[in-house]
């Protein structure tokens, strides 16, 4: 299963990337939320893992934009800002998984897990 | 007389919002006894969908619910009663109301925005009913849809345990849109179906957003006048500003005179707003009718009774109007009008009270500016605090993120020597306190507003004290609750007060040696500060280390901590002392070196709810 991965810190994507990949999933690291729009236009992906901070475009125009384009995308959103003003924002405009920065392994492949069974 | 109908109108509202959170609380509670039954927890441990649906549908049909369902805790519907009662679509919508009761492990009920999809999923009939077709209404704000397909609901959601463990969650709600229980009760009870000229006199709605999905306002051809919208000037003060509204407003096609406020759901949005209005002809008809009552009488010769009414209604009125003036002049900060002569009589009384409730709120004003330069210094501690947490999270928790998942990655190889395994588990542990830090950082900064709801001090202690029973065991302590009886229901904000409970035991906890006791109680009390004002009080006790007389003024300072480097983080009485004294409360603490400590938290009980404030119950 493919799993698109969008953060702006190199970091971020590796360790997502090192740890999805040793679960059997193909990951596709991207660095801005219009990188990530043109990458969903050419491929197709079981799962967007979404940071909310980045430079010019942030997570939540991304995750407008996705549900627009691809209503039945699933969507997990990720943040170091951990508060309920932050997941509530994403919750209501349709990316209610969040997980907070920073994770271990299991947390992470247990909120993918939620989400794609 | 025109005023006299705002005033009329303002109290209807009142009644409005009453019978708008009595059906939430109709809602909750079945749901809450349903999950308590041993038949429905066993069903739900085994995953028993069948056996699940038919208690649901008689716990539907019972309570009038629209919908229902359970949940486990991964947050995938198991089973609801609509027709698709075992759900097969591949990617589920999510259930915002449900998800928030498993994560915060507590009951919530409230309003609730359902998208199109997560109604349809639960009965396709609801998804087609929830459909409402924007029609053109002459001064609402310009709104680019054509139709509404969302639905507004009423829900609650229950989150089942079994011993420790969550199980999943029960939940259940009606639609409001095209909904009429609600609107009509409104208007049979609160204006006792009077008619005026063929149309009943007074009429209620609920809005979604600025949207009627639910009224008993009709329009020109006589019907309910859903998928009309609220004019612009309202929808900015209400929604947009939060304000409540009240006036002569244009509905739909007449002039009323209105109140309106707003509906906030359960995440604390303002999603919709309540409405009820009465003609504005029928108070004009009323003023002309008396007037011409009063013409007749005097041209009939009865000219004594006229002029006895009068003396007799000026004597008891002119105090009354005095009063009211008074009141007026106070509520604009003038503490001390002029309210006339005191009579003897009940008017007499009315103007005692009224000196005396002056009285009192000149004493609170002055209370207040004593206390306000202290709690300056305090959120100004927070807001620094807090930029600076805001800051350090976003820079640390990114490249924490690959400290930890890194040494996660590494552990997980079986190729390494044990030295190594140490060494790597080290390093997970400190950056686990980094993370621990870097949280609590960002929790004492933010000054969020109070979503408080009614609540039972007691349930709330004895929930707390359940999560952490087991640690205590696990430390061979004893842990005791004697709740308080009789105790009233207090508007707190649940979540934010449970965890200055759990900190405090936390606390009581570490500073316990194995043997020890820790008793909480719950009681009345009056305030010793606030002039005896009544409240309620938590006290944990503890047979602990006790706390050194020169530390006590400093344990709710920021960053103080006795703990060991690793251990506490010196935030927890910090964040506790700021979420009680935002609630109007205080901690007191009693030690003994050596002996123990008691910690007390006192909340006032609310005397004056803030409605508007409140539309989670
Ligand atoms: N029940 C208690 N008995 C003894 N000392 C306590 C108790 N509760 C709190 N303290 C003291 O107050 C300090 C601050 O507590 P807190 O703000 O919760 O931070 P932390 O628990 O992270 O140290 C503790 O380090 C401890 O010294
Ligand atoms: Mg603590």
């Amino acid at each position: 299963m493919k799993i698109l991965v969008v953060d702006d810190e190199q970091i971020v994507l590796n360790s997502c990337k090192r740890v999805l990949e040793a679960d059997g999933f193909e990951v596709f690291p991207v660095t801005s939320a219009q990188k990530a729009l043109t990458t969903l236009e050419q491929e197709g992906f079981s799962l967007v893992l979404i940071d909310v901070k980045m430079p010019e475009r942030d997570g939540m125009y991304l995750i407008e934009e996705v549900k627009k384009k691809w209503p039945d995308m699933p969507m997990i959103v990720m943040s170091g800002y951990d508060i309920p003003e932050t997941i509530e924002e994403a919750a209501k405009i349709g990316a209610p998984i969040f997980i907070a920065k920073p994770f271990t392994p299991d947390e992470l492949l247990a909120k993918v897990r939620q989400v794609i069974g | 007389m025109l005023s006299e109908a705002t005033n009329r109108v303002r109290l209807d509202l009142n009644a409005a919002r009453e019978i708008y959170e009595t059906r939430i609380k109709a809602i909750r509670s079945p749901l809450g006894v349903t999950t308590l039954g041993f038949g429905f927890l066993s069903a739900l441990k085994t995953h028993d969908a069948p056996e699940l649906v038919n208690r649901l549908r008689r716990l539907a049909q019972n309570a009038e619910l629209d919908f229902a369902g359970v949940v486990t805790s991964e947050r995938t519907t198991l089973c609801r009663i609509g027709p698709h009662s075992i759900p097969k679509e591949a990617v589920q919508a999510a259930n915002p109301i449900a998800n928030l009761a498993l994560d915060r492990g507590v009951a919530i009920s409230g309003t609730v925005v359902l998208s199109k999809e997560f109604l349809s999923a639960e009965d396709p009939e609801l998804a087609d009913r929830a459909a409402i077709r924007l029609l053109p209404t002459p001064r609402a704000a310009p709104r680019d849809e054509k139709q509404e397909t969302s639905g507004m609901a009423l829900m609650a959601a229950i989150p089942v345990f079994d011993g420790g463990d969550l199980l999943g969650a029960l939940y259940g709600g009606v639609l409001l849109n095209r909904g009429q229980a609600i609107v009509d009760k409104v208007r049979d009870t609160v204006f006792q179906q009077e008619i005026y000229k063929g149309r009943s006199i007074g009429t209620a709605t609920i809005f979604f957003n600025d949207l009627r999905i639910s009224t008993n306002v009709l329009a020109p051809d006589g019907k309910r006048a859903i998928g009309t919208r609220v004019s612009k000037e309202v929808k900015e003060h209400v929604l947009d500003k939060g304000e409540r509204w009240t006036d002569r407003a244009f509905v739909v096609s007449d002039w009323y005179i209105t109140a309106y406020e707003p509906i906030e759901d359960i995440f604390g949005n303002r999603v919709g707003m309540l409405y009820v209005g009465v003609l504005e002809e029928k108070y004009v008809d009323i003023r002309r009718k008396a007037l011409s009552i009063l013409v007749l009488m005097t041209v009939a010769g009865m000219g004594l009774a006229v002029g006895l009414g009068y003396l007799l209604a000026d004597k008891i009125m002119r105090p009354v109007h005095r009063l009211i003036a008074a009141s007026q002049k106070v509520s604009e900060g003038n503490l001390s009008p002029e309210i006339g002569p005191i009579s003897r009589d009940e008017i007499g009384v009315l103007q005692n009270t009224f000196k005396n409730m002056i009285v009192s709120l000149e004493e609170r004003d002055r209370r207040r500016r004593a206390e306000s330069d202290n709690r300056l210094l305090q959120s100004e501690k927070q807001a620094s605090i807090g930029r600076l947490a805001a800051g350090v999270a976003h820079e640390i928790n990114n490249p924490l993120t690959g400290v930890l998942t890194y040494t996660h990655m590494l552990l997980r190889r079986r190729d390494i020597g044990d030295d190594i395994r140490s060494d790597l588990e080290t390093i997970a542990q400190s950056t686990e306190r980094v993370r621990r830090i870097v949280k609590g950082l960002l929790d004492f900064s933010r000054q969020t507003k109070l979503d408080r709801e009614p609540t039972e001090v007691n349930r709330l202690v004895d929930s707390t004290v359940s999560l952490i029973e087991n640690q205590a065991l696990v430390k061979g302590l004893s842990i005791k609750f004697n709740p308080g009886e009789n105790l009233p229901v207090l508007t707190l904000d649940r979540n934010q007060v449970q965890s200055v409970l759990f900190n405090i035991i936390m606390n009581a906890l570490d500073a316990t040696e194995p043997g020890g006791k820790i008793t909480i109680s719950t009681g009345i009390s009056l305030s010793a500060r606030d002039g005896g004002k009544k409240g309620v009080e938590i006290a944990v006790a503890d047979t602990g280390c006790g706390i050194a007389p020169e530390d006590l003024d400093k344990l709710f300072d920021p960053f103080f901590t006795t703990k060991e480097v690793g251990q506490g983080t010196g935030l927890g009485l910090a964040v506790s002392y700021g979420i009680v004294q935002r609630h109007g409360g205080t901690i007191r603490v009693q030690s003994e070196a050596g002996r123990g400590s008691t910690f007390t938290i006192w909340l006032p009980v609310d005397e004056t709810p803030e409605r508007h404030e409140n539309t989670r119950s």
